[in-house]
């Protein structure tokens, strides 16, 4: 598929962000069945499944230029958004080789990589950058290794040490993050990270992901799903700017619902580095309204059972409690209750 | 976001001295006799007690008290700035013992671990009151000496909500604004850290 990039598209004030008829065919829907509940679902992040969003290592879609933008307007408000800690040298140079290579091997028509020794050029056709610069020496690019890639790429991305049994967040560039702070937890444990989530712990979701985590083998890495809800196609609900956002949560109403409310789906990939033995957390952020996902028939039927028989407790931790049932009162109307094919997929090909 | 429990909580374990420090250092933010802190091991190795009489004709000269040096000093401030000082020119063996409130206490780790020290080379212990530092997650001010569930930032003035989430790195609580979703709608201001 040619990619048409949408480069004037907002995820700010008038956000005029919106998904194509093949964007929303290929959404990462993240409910394989009726009902959701917490649980560890780590799969191999193999080429192929239920959506092309993962056919690549980093996906890229319409979306990219834009998404770049955004992310040059929150750094230059809040250049804490990027932040790696001294000891990571080596996985910022590991992670630039990993999303360098992955992107001219994926999308030849939009990058290209060319290596020569140590000295390597690199251009990104999108965003219009041509540079050549020396491999592991920190003076030749414009930015610190892993800011110069992560400001080219859409999505999240953490650097996780390992070191005492455990992985240590030591590095991140966050600024489409689902209401997290990189500036707060930077340094912590793998469960003190996760410190505010609720059930899950209980569960022993966090201690099975972290066991297998510290074996995640190179050149093998996984991927899971995360979700959550947002209004506006905003990618930046950060709680650094939590008053900024926070007042869109009491401007739904039933009139405006399906095109306010989007589901906000967090695809999780892993990564062992080879040098650093650090760990690649990627977080890409796909958003999609409700108006959307209902033009696809399963998903709208599906999406109103999951959300009417949300455990209360994740309601509050996504911050869904204010908008919840205006969209269940939505999508109610749409579905029939009959059986659904198991698996996220669409089951159908055109809209 | 405003979910309790969380347990990125420090945990703390009870006052000892590790038998393996080759010198020892503890530091109080309150005074603290060398009874405080119980037996002290057979070992000859030295112990010195730093502590805070938050009194301004305080002197910090060491006087002898049995087996241990005592230091006084006027504020927190005062002696964790001498400690920054005495941490650059210190030498393997020492272990530090920090007693007091959790943003005293992470601001002796934070100075121990500036100086290359591991985990097990300091020791936390809580005492004293629960009042917390927090951070503002909005504008990154400190306010120190939080007592309550809800306090007012020192930095922009929001009605910041305490958590339970905290950063070791910063010594401190988050703090998140409590009406930033409705202005206004500020929940009772109550009791929470005596």
């Amino acid at each position: 598929m040619t990619l048409a990039f949408k480069p004037a598209e907002t995820f700010r004030k008038d956000f005029t962000y919106r998904n194509s008829e093949a964007g929303i065919l290929r959404f990462p829907f993240p409910f394989a069945e009726d009902t959701y509940m917490y649980s560890v679902n780590i799969e191999p992040h193999l080429p192929g499944g239920p959506s092309p969003a993962y056919d690549h290592a980093f996906d890229v879609d319409e979306h990219y230029v834009a998404e770049c933008k955004e992310r040059a307007i929150v750094l230059a408000e809040d250049p804490n958004r990027c932040k790696v800690l001294p000891h990571m040298t080596e996985a910022q140079w590991d992670t630039l080789e990993l999303i360098m290579e992955s992107f001219a091997k994926d999308y030849p028509e939009h990058f290209s990589l060319q290596k020569n020794g140590t000295r390597w050029s690199w251009e990104n056709r999108p965003l219009g950058l041509k540079d050549s610069f020396t491999f592991g020496d920190l003076s030749s690019l414009p930015y610190e290794p892993f800011e110069y890639i992560t400001r080219q790429a859409q999505g999240d991305f953490t650097l996780q040490d390992q070191r005492d049994n455990n992985l240590f967040v030591d590095g991140g560039m966050v600024t489409t993050q689902a209401d997290w702070s990189l500036e707060f937890d930077i340094g912590m444990t793998f469960h003190e990270w996760h410190g505010p989530v609720p059930l899950a712990h209980q569960l022993g979701v966090f201690d099975r992901a972290l066991k297998f985590l510290l074996r995640l083998q190179y050149g093998q890495p996984v991927r899971r799903l995360n979700w959550t809800m947002t209004i506006n196609p905003r990618l930046d609900t950060s709680p650094e700017n939590y008053p900024v956002w926070g007042p869109d949560r009491n401007t739904v109403t039933p009139e405006n619902v399906a095109q306010k409310v989007h589901l906000r789906v967090e695809l999780q990939t892993l990564f062992r580095l080879p040098r650093s033995n650090a760990i690649l957390f990627g977080i890409r952020c796909y958003l999609a309204s409700v108006a959307e996902l209902a033009r696809v028939e399963k998903w709208r039927k599906r999406l109103h059972r999951v959300l009417r028989d949300l455990p209360p407790e994740l309601e509050d931790y996504k911050g869904l409690t204010r908008y919840r049932k205006l969209v269940v009162d939505y999508l109610a109307p749409f579905d029939d209750g009959a059986p659904l094919s198991r698996g996220p997929q669409p089951d159908q090909t055109i809209l | 976001m405003l979910v309790s429990g969380i347990v990125s909580r420090p945990k703390y374990e009870p006052f000892a001295l590790d038998p393996s420090g080759r010198s020892h250092l503890i530091v109080a933010d309150h005074p603290a006799p060398p009874g405080d802190f119980g037996p002290t091991p057979a070992s000859n190795a030295p112990i010195e007690i730093w502590c805070v009489c938050t009194n301004p004709r305080t002197t910090a000269e060491a006087s002898q008290n049995g087996r241990a040096v005592s230091r006084s000093f006027r504020s927190t401030a005062h002696l964790l700035d001498q400690l920054d000082k005495r941490l650059a020119r210190e030498l393997v063996g020492l272990r530090i013992y920090a007693v007091g409130i959790e943003s005293f206490v992470w601001d002796v780790a934070r100075l121990a671990r500036k100086f290359g020290m591991e985990k097990g080379e300091y020791r936390l212990t809580h005492k004293g009151s629960e009042r917390r530092r927090v951070y503002c997650i909005h504008c990154r001010a400190y306010t120190e000496d939080v007592t309550t569930n809800i306090v007012s930032c020192s930095g922009c003035g929001a009605s910041l909500l305490v958590r339970d989430h905290y950063s070791r790195r910063l010594a401190a609580f988050m703090g998140v604004q409590v009406d930033a979703e409705v202005p206004g709608d500020v929940p009772a201001i109550e009791e929470a850290f005596p």
